[in-house]
């Protein structure tokens, strides 16, 4: 058991650079998702740590120990593959204890560390069985086995449950989180599903083009996103970002949507860096702080309802905005696309013209060319 | 292309055995389909087969009932015995066969994998390279060959048979291995390599269990082609006393009269390792030829 250091650590492969100046502290026992879209250099910032891809530049230590001419084998490091990787020929059993036969643990301890890494997976009756005659599901947990039957530094795992079904994935995030927690070790686990990496992670690392976004707990990275990037990544569906004037006056902080006027606490112009009365900005909100209002009733904007997806549990309507004349917004500059996520009792259709309001609580602010939170630390 | 609604309704079964009626159509077309088949595979059988027939049914004469047309005796086979030394020619045989194919599977086999799964400079060339020689005849090498072994000194027995041998067959089974492990997937090298293994002992426990097939691709095709070639045998092996087999019944062949009942005989005895090896490593083979490593 140990903690991960990534210090400046740069990966370039011919002209890109895949991976650039990451640095990230897993602390021991953590558990640690890289999260991003795909080509963003996680899976390769995983490799390097196992060992798999050399480093450019910068270090990398595993348990205070710098490890960058370390061979993979000497790291102490486990590594679960996308495709698990089993060993067609072997057992589960062989399977499992591979890696401690290779170290040379004698034929008792390997038996026994295997057993009770199987009757932590629930693999114990397969033990004799091939990979070939396993399920997804069953191939999951064997990939699995053989990394917690070593007791490593690390667990690094490459997106696990991208090959299984989605009930299948459910069931398998749960499992992966519940034997990390009790075994305790540090764990950095790619993948590209924010959903893995709101759940799993105790903090989560948003990359994108090699670049670390934010890295931070999952509720606060849903909550406080650095940049418009990673307040769309993270969520589902993403935050609306909304391009629009704001208008900061006398004790008021209002935002030009086309047409129309929408005026947020003044406590916003305290706490964020907003620009110039007049200026250009982002505006987030999230879905479910779009609702329904009364029509009468003061800052709600007017708008069409152009679709309806009813997924049981809540309905994601999908809204475009209304200029002051009741006609819809056709030039591209006043245009607005707002996603509302709604309870799914709301009585709403497809032509409907309704009021919704923006939860004034729960704006965030981006600067519109960086894309950068305005707000202050 | 038919839609769904289109196609004839199956006959209702309510499980009371098979319905009565026509057969549906496509059913008919598929039984004449398979009878036709089975009369174009007996045919081809019996073009394959017939030569045997003739080997077995004539090594079984002597030469004057082999004349006549009828007649049963162990005349020939006698007789080879006592002219070819065929035991010492099939051992001989099966030592260059062995070793040489010993050779081009060490050889090929780690060269396979190191151009499929490493990364090193030039390896994309030196593959071409390599896989190019299997364009070359043997025809066109024998001389040079053969000018090059004797200056080694190594034209009396085996060994130079062998060098011929393994270089000849090298280059094929290079490209046969690295075909092979390009569909292995990269990750259960690196999962060994992970696991604490260095590349010999990824070779050794993991790469060459999932090779089986691959090295009995390799094993039944060369043991084929090395078992059945003369001309090597006739050029670089000098030695009467390590002559393999194909050299020995070239000389029953090349006497003044040549006894057809004997030359049978002594094809039989040639031919049948040859088949031995290939029915024994056949499900390997075809295997082989299809398999890859799924998920």
């Amino acid at each position: 058991m140990a903690q991960i250091n990534l210090d400046a650590v740069t990966k370039v492969f011919g002209d890109t650079r895949v991976v650039d100046d990451l640095s990230l502290n897993v602390a021991d026992g953590e558990f640690m998702v890289l999260v991003g879209p795909s080509g963003c250099g996680k899976t390769t910032a995983l490799r390097m740590l196992a060992g798999l891809e050399d480093v450019t530049s910068g270090t990398i230590s595993i348990g205070g120990q710098v490890v960058n001419n370390v061979l993979p084998k000497d790291r102490d490091v486990a590594m679960v593959f996308q495709n698990y990787a089993l060993y067609p020929h072997m057992s589960v059993e062989k399977n499992i204890g591979f890696a401690l036969k290779v170290r040379g643990d004698s034929k008792n301890e390997v038996k026994r560390k295997v057993a009770d890494a199987a009757a932590i997976l629930h693999l114990s009756e397969y033990l004799d069985r091939r990979p070939k005659a396993l399920s997804g599901g069953q191939r999951q947990r064997v990939a699995m086995g053989r990394a917690i039957v070593r007791n490593p530094r690390a667990f690094l795992m490459d997106e696990p449950l991208s090959n299984l079904d989605a009930k299948l994935r459910v069931e398998m995030r749960l499992e992966i989180a519940r034997i990390q927690r009790l075994l305790g070790v540090a764990t950095v686990y790619v993948t590209h599903d924010q959903v893995e990496a709101m759940t799993m992670g105790d903090r989560v690392a948003v990359l994108r083009d090699g670049k670390l976004q934010q890295v931070d707990t999952p509720q606060r990275l849903y909550d406080h996103p650095d940049n418009e990037f990673v307040a769309s990544f993270m969520g589902s569906p993403p935050m609306n970002l909304v391009r629009c004037q704001v208008r900061a006056g006398a004790q008021r902080v209002e935002i030009v949507v086309g047409a129309q006027t929408v005026e947020l606490p003044w406590r916003y112009a305290s706490s964020h860096d907003l620009p110039q009365s007049g200026g250009g900005v982002v505006v987030g909100v999230r879905p479910e702080d779009v609702t329904v209002a009364d029509g009468s009733a003061p800052n709600t904007l007017r708008v069409r309802v152009e679709r309806r997806e009813a997924l049981g549990a809540e309905i994601l309507v999908h809204l475009s905005n209304l200029e002051a004349d009741g006609v819809l917004a056709a030039r591209e500059e006043s245009a607005l696309r707002l996603v509302a996520k709604m309870g799914p009792r709301e009585q709403i259709a497809v032509g409907d013209e309704v009021s919704v309001r923006i939860s004034p609580e729960h704006a965030h602010f981006f600067d519109a060319t960086s894309g950068r939170t305005l707000r202050r630390e | 292309m038919t839609s769904l609604a289109n196609r004839p309704t199956p006959p209702r079964s309510d499980g009371d055995g098979p319905v009565p009626g026509p057969l549906p159509p496509r059913l008919t077309r598929s039984l004449v389909g398979r009878w036709a088949l089975f009369v174009v595979m007996v045919l081809v059988a019996v073009v394959m087969l017939y030569p045997f027939w003739v080997m077995i049914a004539t090594s079984l004469k002597s030469e004057a009932q082999f004349l006549s047309g009828g007649g049963f005796s162990w005349l020939s086979w006698r007789n080879l015995s006592a002219t070819l030394p065929l035991g010492q020619e099939v051992l001989s045989s099966t030592i260059v066969c062995s070793v040489s194919i010993a050779v081009i599977l060490l050889v090929g086999l780690p060269a396979g994998f190191a151009f499929s799964k490493l990364r090193f400079r030039t390896s994309t060339t030196v593959f071409l390279i390599i896989v190019s020689a299997m364009m070359v005849p043997l025809q066109a090498i024998l001389m040079p060959e053969f000018v090059n072994v004797t200056r080694l000194g190594l034209t009396g027995g085996y060994a130079g048979a062998i060098v011929v041998y393994a270089s000849l067959g090298t280059p094929f089974s290079v490209f046969l291995f690295a075909t092979y492990f390009r569909s292995v997937p990269d990750e259960l090298i690196e999962a060994g390599i992970v696991d604490g293994l260095g590349y010999v002992g990824v070779l050794r426990r993991l790469v060459v269990p999932i090779a089986v097939p691959a090295i009995a691709t390799v094993t039944v095709l060369q043991f084929i082609q090395i078992w059945d070639d003369l001309l090597v045998g006739l050029l670089f092996i000098q030695n009467t006393s390590e002559r393999p087999i194909t050299v020995g019944l070239a000389v029953l062949a090349a006497g003044r009269t040549t006894s057809i009942p004997e030359l049978m005989a002594g094809s039989l005895v040639s031919a049948l390792p040859a088949m031995v090896v290939y029915l024994g490593f056949q499900r390997y083979l075809v295997k082989g030829l299809t398999m890859g490593i799924d998920r």
